[in-house]
């Protein structure tokens, strides 16, 4: 039995963040928790996976009580069973430290096949996670996953490709194996209403730092986190170029055009 | 100087009777003759535009050889361009006064312009004079959270004032396709959209407003409370008058409290025949839905491939669907909801739809409106020549009207491509083609559409849902609602516009 | 953990087909000035072999130092090894930071050797500051969609590993320094290497995606018609130049992503950028701020891309273009 896992984040719909231009802080007031949307495709991934293969798909998340929605939309999206780590001293973790708890957390509750996530979060959008929960999970690594050609499960391998920058690779790896994905091969499922009914009536489990047993509080949250963001300011802008108007787009044109001389 | 023809023949004959005081005895049929009436416009002289120019300071006026082009078109460029002699972006309504104050009384056409978003040439200045831009009147004035009404300048865009709302916790209701258009424009049209099969059209939300009559003349009609017995209403009169009465400088319009969860919901069918059936009994299921939407199958994939993400789902618990119903419901919290979905899905398992999908998360929620919206950019995007149609048919009748249109484009040989408010029996409805030349597109698409407005007719429908008449539709809608209607339309354009100068050549008015 | 113990700035030197990938040489040529601020010593980490003018070309930018390793298990790349390699090297040697262009590969195997160790990781910065009251480098990016800019710093552990962008430094060779070559051996067993490379199919190359050395380019935002695409087209064949677009086009399947300008794409630097409905979000003006001239239109005359450009035009970006094709004589 295949037992896959989904590693999920709930962002900031950070298209609709704005700044204080005041203070240069971001104001979230108003702005919607949403799954990240690259998670989204990599649970399409593995919801596929199982669909074909057999098994059984589980969502984690480390994030505040209202990541609940994330998990419960990936429920309802395919996903068999949710955990949800929160605590407040999970709080201002970088990747190194989160994947330390999503790590310690997930093998509480099982041993792995397959491990998918998100390519990178639309907040942080370092691209670190997968790399750092492969490590974790001592997990053969895949980035860039286009199609999962084969899963043999005999071999414990899986055969993929992947978009490469100058090509696509077809790939293997050793099982456990921790996958990133590209969207535009697993757009994620609308679900059907029984589905959805399911998902929101399904229980979550959840796990604070007291309950799950041997988390070294060290490598967790702010403490377990090497890197540091001391401060943040708004973007740099320049002056404004030379603002061209002459009556007529054509003029406009014609002026840019002599402006420009020997650059055209 | 262009010789246009656009006054009675009566009024030209007493033209020393001053304006506003002709009787007229002649039977109103008699305004629906063609040729009846006669008109002459001035040419915008360099002496005019300057004191235009003053009006709204250079940085605001455009003249001659500055004219931008986007001011001679909307986006059915198939009606043909003209372009104004003169724009005029107008920030106050002092200012709309002293310009159609100075337009009248040098008999200078007028045409008013919100975002120019439309689709029946109603904001193209067909006999040149000077745009009206209303684009820098957009200013969103003040919330009365106790009346639950906005006062807002008319070039707002629809999309900011419904944002701005839902900021308040309010919602304003009508909900059209182009959510780029400005509000003015919506009111100007009478702009239905989406939820108006459970909130009704822009018209059941304007409560007062500021009007400038072609004198430059400022009037207030309506007034803040939502019952009026007194007398003729002028309010209902400018709204859906497309410019051609007034030019309206401020709005008050009624909001309603936010509703606190929504929920979409795709129903895929066999094909559109099927799905059109479904309708009725979703209308019957008591569950007083925001919006039912239909789409065909092609027009959903055409969308999928612009925009890159194929948000509906072809191919449902093994079989290909053929056309999809949207429904969008509305309840106080989750449970309500549940329950409405619940009841949906037995209705639409009964009507024959393969699944029902539940568009719950802001993200799915936010791809398939982008999906929906993205119909006509797709049209548009992939159609060399393209005309519309924006009939309203009874409910039952519009999957026979859709496949009578479908064997009529065939014969004619063009295509087309439909979808629309399911709901409320307003079918949007291109007809497009890639490989005609434009006359003969043109000639083929009359026939198409004369025989389409034909079967409306006999169907009891209506030429236009929301896009109104411009100059495009003119001729349907006299055949539409007979000559004696359209020549009272015609009367009532003259006591408003007795010099003919506001948007000439539009809705009921003869050149 | 005494960073006082940490010594060197490293640059791992990236190469394929015997030659060295442009990142590599970017970084040596920017963490020279980082060095030189910090006092440190610019180590270029290579792994196998180089034809002798590829190293020459590693030396021009200022090393140092030239770490060659050399061993079984180490090529082709994988990420099983090279974790390993440079856990193993970093814990032997000790550098204060380790620079690893930001491609899929050192984006692959930069953070899960950093996690190894473990010590902190940055991604994607813009801009490296070096504070010498701290000691520690300030990574400074873009972040939140580019709406604001992030200082991250590994205040406390070492080394500092970061990840950068091709195309964020500017390849300035300072000039060759004495370079001594120190040799390493590491082996890594094979059978523990769990990715193995069944094929490879390259793209075909298509001279009209290769956007990066183009003299003129075309670059139309999210605000392009798809069916205004062609004129743009043309425009830039006019102009001897190519085609090119930001981030959201390429999204909404218009365009391949080779032709996405900014900091996930290409970094340009034409003679003449004509920026067409681009809005000038950071993470896409951190592509073109090498271009010698800018024009942008847009029309928007809020728009942040008038920032950055040196002649702007509000209006309609289809006439603007029409306009420019008419004015070069040709038909619209």
């Amino acid at each position: 039995m295949l037992n896959i896992l989904v590693c999920v984040k709930q962002v900031p719909d950070v298209n609709l963040v704005r700044i204080d231009p005041e203070t240069g802080s971001l104001i979230r007031k108003g702005v919607p928790a949403i799954l990240n949307p690259h998670d989204a495709n990599a649970l399409e991934a593995a919801v596929r996976l199982r669909e074909r293969c057999g098994g059984t798909v589980s969502c984690i998340t480390m994030g505040p009580d209202q990541a609940e929605e994330a998990l419960r939309e990936c429920l309802a999206a395919g996903a068999d069973r949710a955990v949800l780590l929160s605590d407040r001293a999970f709080a201002n973790a970088d990747t190194l430290a989160t994947s330390y708890v999503i790590v310690t957390a997930a093998k509480l509750l099982g041993r792995y096949d397959l491990i998918f996530c998100g390519k990178e979060s639309l907040d942080g959008a370092t691209g670190q996670m997968a790399s750092q929960l492969a490590e974790r999970f001592d997990a053969s690594q895949l980035s860039c996953v286009r199609e999962i050609l084969a899963l043999d499960e005999e071999a414990r391998t899986v055969t993929v490709t992947r978009e490469l920058e100058h090509g696509v690779e077809t790939a293997r790896a050793a099982l456990p194996c921790l996958m990133t994905v590209e969207k535009s091969g697993f757009h994620p499922r609308i679900p059907n209403l029984k589905s959805w009914k399911a998902s929101r009536k399904a229980e979550i489990l959840r796990f604070d730092s007291r309950s799950i047993p041997g988390l070294d509080p060290a490598q967790i949250g702010d403490p377990g986190s090497p890197t540091k963001v001391p401060r943040t300011y708004p973007p740099p802008v320049g002056e404004p170029g030379r603002m061209l108007s002459e009556g007529s787009v054509g003029k406009t044109v014609e002026t840019l055009f002599t402006l420009l001389g020997d650059v055209l | 100087m262009k010789k246009l023809s656009a006054r009675p023949a009566a009024a030209a004959e007493g033209a020393e009777t001053p304006a506003g005081s002709r009787i007229d005895c002649r039977p109103f049929s008699t305004y629906a003759q063609k040729g009846a009436i006669t008109i002459d416009y001035n040419k915008l002289t360099p002496a005019l535009a300057a004191q235009l120019e003053a009006v709204v300071t250079p940085a605001r006026f455009q003249y001659g050889e500055s004219v931008r082009e986007e001011y001679g078109h909307d986006e059915m460029p198939i009606y043909g361009r003209r372009l104004p002699e003169a724009v005029c972006l107008a920030e106050t309504t002092e200012e709309v006064s002293a310009i159609l104050r100075l337009c009248s009384a040098n008999r200078v056409p007028v045409t008013v312009r919100g975002a120019g978003t439309g689709l029946v040439g109603g904001c193209v200045p067909i006999c040149g004079g000077v745009v009206l831009s209303t684009a820098r009147m957009n200013r969103i004035l003040s919330y009365d959270m106790k009346n639950l009404v906005v006062h807002t300048q008319p070039g707002v865009l629809l999309c900011d004032l419904a944002a701005d709302a839902l900021a308040h916790g309010l919602m304003y209701p009508p909900d059209p396709g182009e959510k780029t258009a400005t509000v003015g424009g919506n009111v100007s049209t009478n702009a239905g959209g989406m939820r108006a099969v459970k909130y009704g059209v822009t018209r059941d939300y304007v409560l007062a407003m500021t009007v400038v009559l072609p004198s430059g003349e400022i009037m207030k009609l309506g007034k803040t409370v939502c019952k009026t017995s007194s007398g003729y209403s002028l309010l209902h009169l400018m709204i859906g008058s497309e410019g051609t009465l007034g030019v309206i400088t401020e709005l008050t319009l009624k909001l309603i409290p936010r509703p606190l969860r929504d929920v979409s919901l795709i129903l895929p069918f066999r094909n559109i025949a099927e799905a059109i059936a479904s309708v009725p009994s979703i209308k019957l299921a008591n569950l007083d839905p925001q919006s039912i939407e239909f789409m065909e199958r092609d027009i959903v994939d055409s969308s999928a491939a612009f925009t890159g993400n194929p948000v509906f789902p072809t191919v449902v618990n093994g079989r290909e669907a053929g056309a999809y119903i949207l429904v969008t419901l509305v309840g106080q919290n989750e449970e309500e909801l549940t329950l409405k979905m619940d009841r949906l899905a037995e209705v639409a398992e009964a009507a024959g739809a393969y699944d029902t999908l539940v568009v719950w998360t802001d993200s799915l929620k936010k791809d398939v409106w982008a999906a929906r919206s993205a119909f006509l950019t797709v049209i548009e995007a992939e159609t060399k020549l393209l005309d519309e149609m924006d009939v309203v048919v009874p409910v039952d009748r519009i999957a026979e009207f859709l496949v009578y249109t479908h064997d009529e484009a065939v014969a004619q040989g063009v295509y087309v491509r439909s979808f629309g408010h399911a709901g409320d029996g307003n079918l949007h409805i291109y007809c497009c083609s890639n490989d005609l030349g434009e006359d003969e597109f043109k000639r083929r698409v009359k026939k198409l559409m004369d025989a389409c407005y034909a079967k409306c007719a006999e169907f009891e429908g209506q030429v236009s849902g929301e896009h109104s008449i411009g100059h495009a539709k003119k001729e349907y809608l006299r055949r539409s609602v007979g000559d004696t209607a359209y020549g009272l339309m015609a009367a009532i354009k003259q006591v408003f516009d007795p010099e003919g100068i506001l948007n000439p050549g539009k809705v009921c008015h003869d050149l | 953990m005494n960073k006082q113990d940490y010594r060197d700035m490293w640059v791992y030197i990236e190469h394929e087909g015997g030659a060295v990938h442009p990142v590599s040489l970017e970084l040596c040529c920017e963490i020279r000035k980082i060095a030189d601020a910090a006092g440190e010593k610019l180590c270029a980490v290579l792994v196998g072999d180089l034809p002798e003018e590829e190293l020459d070309r590693i030396r021009a930018c200022g090393v140092d130092r030239l770490l060659r390793v050399r061993g079984e298990g180490l090529l082709p790349f994988s990420v099983d090894a090279y974790t390993a390699l440079f856990t193993a090297l970093c814990e032997k040697y000790r550098p204060t930071a380790v620079f690893v262009g930001g491609t899929i590969r050192g984006r692959d195997f930069a953070p899960r050797f950093a996690c190894r160790l473990p010590t902190g990781c940055t991604s994607d910065a813009t801009e490296l500051v070096y504070d010498p009251k701290s000691g520690d480098i300030e990574f400074i990016e873009p972040a939140v969609g580019g709406k604001m800019m992030a200082v991250i710093t590994v205040p406390v552990m070492r080394p500092q590993v970061g990840t950068i962008r091709p195309g964020t430094f500017k390849y300035l060779p300072a000039g060759p320094r004495p370079c001594e070559t120190v040799e390493e051996r590491f082996d890594f067993p094979p059978e523990k290497i769990r990715t193995a490379v069944l094929g490879f199919e390259p793209e075909e190359n298509d001279e009209s995606l290769n956007i990066a050395d183009a003299p003129v380019i075309v670059c139309v935002g999210n605000a392009v018609k798809a069916d205004a695409l062609p004129k743009y087209r043309a425009l830039a064949a006019r102009l001897g130049g190519k085609l090119a677009c930001t981030r959201p086009v390429f999204d909404r399947g218009l365009l391949p992503f080779k032709l996405v300008i900014g900091q996930s794409g290409a970094v340009v630097k034409p003679r003449l950028l004509l920026s067409f409905g681009v809005s000038g979000a950071v993470n896409h003006v951190t592509g073109i701020t090498d271009s010698e001239k800018i024009v942008a239109i847009n029309k928007d005359p809020d728009a942040a891309i008038f920032h950055y450009c040196d002649y702007g035009i509000v209006g309609d970006m289809d006439e603007v273009c029409e306009a420019m094709l008419a004015q070069l004589g040709e038909k619209v």
